[in-house]
């Protein structure tokens, strides 16, 4: 575990680095770093539609589903959150930050920002998605952040490839997994750190990234800066951000974080069932999932043509359908298709809906992918309030015109 | 599922009778803070410590899983004494139980400024400290933040910190609070911040 502190980098600076997160935390839903304001790319941000706050502590906040009728989830409008809040900037300004490759290799290296650089540049567009989003939908409550609907969010991720990285310090045949360590830290020491790792093949896939950039900006500090592991089409607890430490192993990395938390029951439980170790998995893939993005929950609608917008994605497969019902599941009409398909990235999807009538009305969702998988009304209960997803559903009021 | 922890739900609302009672009795301070107040004090001082407290506000679990979470948290270092943990528990059990709804009201919060107001009124200026009780002090309560013999962490380094030298400042920062820092006063009485001072008066480099 001693790989787990940069040489250079003290316990106490560290602290000091937590000290930094919760400044950062206190600041709310405005996270716009200063070069990300600069870039002309992004257009103007929602200003109206701030992130919703669930924890303001070390800070996790979700993205309103309006944010979602945009195929790019803008930077300051992306789901933020972690365990410890982000480091102080200045341990992992890029005079100090160093990013170590260490363990089961015959070269270990030391990077700096400028040595990643000289490796090809790669640009891959990606839902990344906190695991427990949605968790709040599960039944029985699970424990965890509440997240709804917003734990989610599609980036061009740009960076390098891990593989090549792990390629030039040399693979042992004794390597089967990455272990992940990222600059942020607990309050207290007593409080395990947030390690994670990934099977090797992950690592080695060439869409696997090391990421320095999100949508054609720096990172910014609350989603990993400088560097942050990109997995897509996997859950974002493998998504460590504030990277400092990669460790070729032969086992998972130990600790809560891989061993307890972020496991998926490998067989069917029961709602409320205690689970034995050994039948719980790492949380990997994504499952399939469609989101309505307008008209917004609540919403007062004149009776006649409705346009209802959403996004659908999934893990390691493509978005095949996505079907609409408004009559509470008993028929559903397919929606159209829209604007980029991208592996990885989220569909965008349309259907133009005629109300008829009027009162309260509810639309439904749900997108059946290339492999099979169908959303399902509800998802499988566990004890993590994992991977939910459910059919989405907004309910709305039409009015005669 | 429902039905069984509606069942639980219901006869949870008897647990701080039955489990606060000899707790209640056997604290010093309790004549003047009602278990759910101490516990609400405790959310303050003891949780929030690491995070905010909105994170256990939205939960909404069976007993079980809060001793579990109470277990989880007093093994990460949270700062609660096993009665302390069954005061929390109970009182977490109480309110964020699965049947709650997705407003909880809580009983009355305590007022720091009445607090304050009640202990320090008519008293002495400031009460001189003893260092001894100061060290376990703040061994209990500021270490986490504030780092070993006052070396500083999250929190600002502490040995020799000019503050120190006023007396009056330093018991007004701990008992309101300051930026990060939660208030004490709801948690520290005037004399243990004075004990506190006055062991941290004492450290050298």
């Amino acid at each position: 575990m001693t790989n787990h502190e940069g040489p250079g980098i003290t316990r106490r600076r560290l602290l000091a680095g937590a000290a930094g997160g919760l400044a950062l935390a206190l600041t709310g839903g405005r996270l716009r770093s200063p070069a990300e304001a600069a870039d002309p790319g992004l257009g103007t941000p929602p200003t109206d539609q701030p992130l919703r706050t669930h924890v303001a502590r070390p800070l996790d906040a979700e993205t309103p589903p309006q944010v979602f009728t945009q195929y790019l989830t803008p930077n300051d409008r992306f789901f933020v959150r972690s365990h410890f809040g982000p480091p102080a900037p200045d341990l992992v300004a890029p005079s100090v930050w160093r990013l170590s490759v260490a363990g089961s290799v015959e070269r270990p290296l030391r990077l700096t920002l400028n040595d990643l650089s000289t490796f090809d540049e790669i640009t891959v567009t990606a839902v990344v998605q906190c695991s427990g989003n949605g968790r709040a939908f599960h039944r029985p409550k699970a424990p965890g952040v509440q997240w709804e609907k917003g734990a989610a969010g599609n980036a061009s991720w740009t960076g390098v490839r891990l593989r090549d990285v792990l390629q030039r310090a040399g693979l042992t045949a004794r390597a089967r997994h990455l272990q992940l360590q990222g600059a942020d830290r607990p309050v207290a020491a007593s409080v395990p750190l947030f390690t994670r790792s990934i099977p090797i093949e992950k690592a080695l896939h060439p869409d696997t990234i090391l990421a320095t950039r999100m949508n054609g900006a720096p990172l910014p500090l609350l989603h990993g800066a400088p560097l942050r592991l990109i997995t897509p089409g996997w859950m974002a607890d493998s998504c460590v951000k504030w990277l400092t430490n990669l460790t070729v192993q032969e086992e998972e990395a130990g600790g809560y974080y891989m061993q307890t938390a972020y496991r998926y029951p490998s067989r069917p439980v029961k709602p409320g069932e205690v689970i034995a170790p050994q039948d719980l998995k790492p949380v990997e893939a994504m499952v399939v999932k469609s989101l309505i993005a307008a008209p917004q929950q609540g919403a007062i609608l004149a009776s006649g043509a409705v346009m209802v917008q959403g996004v659908a994605w999934t893990g390691e497969g493509r978005i095949e359908k996505v079907e609409v019902s408004t009559d509470e599941g008993r028929t559903w009409e397919q929606a159209r298709l829209v604007g980029d398909e991208a592996p990885y990235a989220w569909r965008q999807w349309r259907f133009l809906w005629r109300t008829g009538g009027s009162g309260r009305r509810t639309i439904l969702c749900r997108a059946t992918d290339d492999r099979g998988q169908v959303q399902p009304m509800a998802s499988p209960w566990n004890p993590g309030g994992f991977l939910w997803n459910g059919w989405d559903h907004v309910q709305v009021q039409v009015r005669e015109a | 599922m429902r039905t069984r922890w509606g069942q639980r739900a219901g006869w949870l609302f008897l647990l701080p009778v039955i489990l606060l009672g000899p707790t209640w009795l056997a604290t010093g301070r309790a004549e003047e803070q009602p278990a759910d107040q101490q516990a609400q004090r405790l959310l303050a001082s003891r949780c929030a410590v690491c995070h905010s407290t909105d994170l256990i506000q939205q939960q909404r679990l069976p007993r079980d899983r809060w001793e579990a979470t109470v277990d989880k948290m007093v093994h990460w270092g949270a700062q609660l004494d096993k009665e302390e943990a069954a005061l929390l528990t109970a009182f977490l059990a109480t309110y964020f139980h699965p049947e709650a709804g997705p407003v909880v009201t809580l009983p009355a919060a305590p007022s720091i400024q009445a607090d304050q107001a009640g202990r320090e009124s008519g008293t002495a200026p400031a009460p001189g400290g003893a260092a001894a009780r100061g060290a376990a002090l703040y061994k209990q309560n500021c270490l986490a933040c504030h780092g070993e013999a006052g070396s500083g962490g999250v929190g600002p380094k502490l040995a020799h910190n000019p503050i120190l030298a006023q007396a009056d400042r330093f018991r007004t920062t701990v008992s309101q609070g300051r930026g990060a820092m939660p208030p004490w006063g709801a948690v520290l009485r005037p004399q243990e911040i004075a004990d506190i001072h006055a062991w941290l008066n004492t450290l050298r480099d």
